[in-house]
């Protein structure tokens, strides 16, 4: 057994044993608080077993080991359910993008063994009601005061905000330049005066985006994690730091083989669908896909492992596997017809059709847009023009509203 | 578990991918539209000097044992670059069925001719949309075969074929010498593809494999067959997708390169994305030859690759414009050929229920 495969079924085991007391069954019925008590202490149990921070430096009490380690966990873990969604974003960039760029090494370090233990959320303040893909569009502004800075504005699409200790936030500090050259980059406290966190609640039912209004939020100097104006790399910065995370060629929601049972269950034309061409066909299209998938992500460890960067194939997932979920979704609530009205807002999209369903179009718009992402395939990848960009090298204040 | 290719296996494709540029010429290929029977010497020349012929088959009859990957990454190449003749697969399918099914004999008398490329094999087992019928229209009587198969790839220029038959109530698998046997061309839309249907009129046979094992015999020759195939059709849809791209790039209209709006240049994405999907089948099927996932991991390869190629050839065309549906510029090369491998081997709709077969547990 290689290392690896030692650390996969020491990791498996310690998941296994997580079940009773985090897993499905022990979360079923609970509120989003409740969860969330339970979820923090989940986090703390994955950090006292040395789960939590696993390819992150030992100093700020991470584990010290590789990615390969962290997905491995990573890939035994998501087949369990657990209680985990809460610190997705806050250790996946806020924290990462802290460590490297925070000045106060003590701060940081008090910071980051608080949020691997589950005792304080990071949030991530980016997108704004004007825009959301156009990143550097931002409209969020801050303003010298004292010593210090003055923010004003709205952030929107904030994930766990409403549970968030602090948030890294980017802001215009010149508006008389080109846009991607005027912003500068924060962290903040959620909990200051003038902060306002609004959940907004989605199409599913669910409301872990919020909108966060800043009015006359007064935050000093040493916040600053950019230069001023620079704020735009740390953002790409935060946006490059897991390009290769635990992928699910399902895109998050039901496995396929949950399809194909379905399939032989229901009658249609008085024998069982499976015996359907259109749902064969169905069936062995998103096979094919999914395989491909999944090949592609072996492939990247293999050669994570080998000491290699895995190609930009890996982009392919997201866009791929969300956009095909949605549609096999929408077969599988065809295949159970009017059986199939019943709807749970607190089902799983992992195991519920029409939670996987209706939670769809979040996946194809969240980080990065299916559109986004193709032009981002055609652009670095295929070397394809721009899109045609009328504001480009024009100072913020003057592009046309 | 998916591979990643050592370094002589990259070493193949890059040496497979120069020689082959530098020799294959479209120019050369389209007036082998025009001619029935005609297949492209130089590749097939190519093919047999560079050992590419041999490369899947065993040491003792003259090949050079390595195997799928090996291969499929020689038909990737093929695949960009138009292969002109179908014998590497007809000729693999044919070696492969008589080493895996056959007798020391007939490993002896075939296999070392199969693996120089002296001798081309071809195989004869589908009828129409059915690439393993329950009927196969030829009946096997002691040594005797009589009936039709049709549309059969590389058999007008093929020495020997392996076809399924009707053995007496049961199916069987048959070497068959073609030299004697009845070939009627057929004018294909791709006529280098060498197809004709084969008449037997009690020309003697040999027998492979007969029984219920022969019906899997067959199933595991042209999964084999398959995970070529989807390696050249792989190949194929990349070259469509970069010549897309360079036209793209530097074809305008409206004073901008015509990649910069997003209706062509999502388009070039996606066939990125079709591409890859099908690259990382067909590396990993190739990988499980021998494992009991293999048909699956073949189905897979097949239906994403056929795919693949198919859309890569449809959206070229359409990315070009009109000079991409004139004869010279040649992208019709690729059209055609994206249909005669999306047929031969069976088809998706064969791979389909292949494959729904397996993930439902109704073949197992």
């Amino acid at each position: 057994m290689s290392d690896l495969e030692a650390y996969r079924a020491k990791a498996a085991a310690w998941c296994e044993a997580m079940v009773p007391t985090f897993g499905k069954a022990a979360r079923k019925g609970l509120s989003v608080e409740e969860d969330l008590a339970l979820g923090r202490r989940y986090q703390k149990a994955k950090f006292d077993a040395g789960y939590a921070g696993i390819n992150w430096p030992t100093d700020v009490g991470g584990q010290g080991l590789g990615h390969l380690e962290k997905i491995t966990f990573e890939g035994e873990e998501m087949k369990h359910g657990f209680p985990n969604v809460y610190f997705g974003i806050s250790l996946g960039m806020p924290v990462p993008v802290l460590m490297q760029f925070g000045s106060d090494r003590e701060f940081v370090r008090e910071r980051v063994l608080k949020a691997l233990q589950g005792e304080e959320i990071w949030c991530q303040l980016f997108s704004e009601p004007s825009g959301g893909t156009d990143l550097a569009g931002l409209r969020t502004r801050a303003e010298t005061d004292g010593n210090g800075w003055k923010v004003n504005g709205q952030k929107v699409w904030t994930s766990w905000a409403q549970y968030s200790d602090y948030g890294v936030i980017v802001v215009r500090t010149d508006p008389t330049v080109a846009k991607h050259k005027g912003l500068t980059y924060f962290w903040v406290d959620m909990k200051a005066p003038g902060v306002t966190v609004r959940p907004i609640k989605l199409a599913g039912g669910d409301s872990h985006v919020n909108e966060v209004f800043f009015d006359d939020v007064k935050i000093s100097d040493d916040h600053r994690m950019s230069p001023v104006g620079g704020g735009f790399g740390v953002a790409i910065a935060t946006l490059m730091i897991e390009r290769y995370v635990a992928t699910d060629s399902a895109g998050f929601g039901p496995h396929l083989d949950l399809f194909v049972e379905l399939a032989k269950d229901v009658q249609l034309n008085g024998k069982p669908a499976i015996e359907d061409g259109r749902i064969r066909q169905q069936i062995a299209r998103n096979y094919a896909m999914r395989a491909g998938l999944d090949s592609i992500n072996r492939r990247a460890r293999l050669m994570m492992q080998a000491g290699m960067t895995p190609g930009p194939e890996g982009s392919l997932n997201k866009l791929v596997a969300v956009r095909s979920r949605q549609k096999l979704s929408e077969l599988a609530l065809d295949l159970q017809g009017n059986a199939g009205f019943a709807f749970d807002e607190h089902a799983s999209p992992k195991d519920d059709w029409a939670s996987s369903w209706i939670n769809a179009p979040t996946g194809r718009i969240a980080g990065g847009s299916d559109e986004t992402l193709l032009n981002t395939i055609a652009e670095r990848i295929l070397g394809l023009p721009q899109d045609h960009r009328p504001d480009k090298g024009i100072p913020f204040n003057q592009i046309p509203a | 578990m998916s591979i990643l290719y050592d370094e002589g296996q990259e070493a193949i494709a890059t040496e497979s991918r120069r020689v082959l540029e530098a020799r294959m010429d479209k120019d050369d290929l389209l007036p082998l539209l025009e001619a029935t029977g005609e297949y492209h010497h130089g590749f097939w020349t190519t093919a047999k000097e560079q050992g590419w012929t041999a490369l899947a088959l065993p040491e003792a009859y003259g090949g050079l044992a390595l195997g799928l990957v090996e291969l499929g990454l020689i038909a990737h190449q093929a695949g960009r670059t138009l292969s002109g003749a179908p014998f590497l697969t007809s000729g693999f399918g044919a070696a492969k069925a008589i080493e895996l099914y056959g007798t020391d004999a007939q490993r002896s008398r075939w296999l070392p001719g199969l693996a120089s490329g002296e001798t081309i094999g071809a195989v004869a087992f589908a009828c129409g949309a059915d690439a393993l019928p329950q009927h196969p229209g030829v009946t096997l009587t002691g040594d005797r075969l009589d009936g039709r198969k049709i549309g059969v790839t590389g058999a007008l220029a093929a020495d020997v074929a392996v076809v399924l038959a009707n053995g007496p109530g049961m199916p069987a698998l048959a070497i068959v010498e073609l030299d004697k046997v009845e070939r009627v061309a057929v004018p294909s839309f791709d006529n280098s593809r060498c197809i004709a249907d084969l008449h037997f009129d009690g020309t003697p046979a040999e027998t492979l494999v007969v029984g219920s094992a022969a019906r899997e015999a067959a199933l595991h020759i042209i999964a084999l067959q398959a995970v070529v195939t989807a390696h050249e059709q792989t190949g194929g849809a990349e070259a469509l997708m970069e010549i897309a791209r360079d036209y793209a790039v530097t074809r305008k209209a409206f004073g901008q390169p015509i990649g910069a709006f997003q209706s062509i240049k999502h388009r070039i994405a996606e066939l990125y994305g079709l591409v890859e999907l099908a690259r990382a089948n067909c590396t990993h099927a190739a990988a499980r030859e021998g494992q009991s996932d293999f048909i699956t991991a073949a189905a897979a390869a097949r239906l994403s690759a056929t795919d693949a190629y198919d859309t890569a050839a449809r959206d070229c065309v359409q990315i070009h414009g009109g000079i991409g549906v004139t004869w010279e510029i040649g992208l019709h090369l690729h059209m055609r050929r994206a249909r005669s491998l999306a047929i031969e081997q069976g088809s998706s709709l064969f791979w389909e229920d292949v494959l729904v077969d397996r993930l439902s547990g109704e073949a197992a």
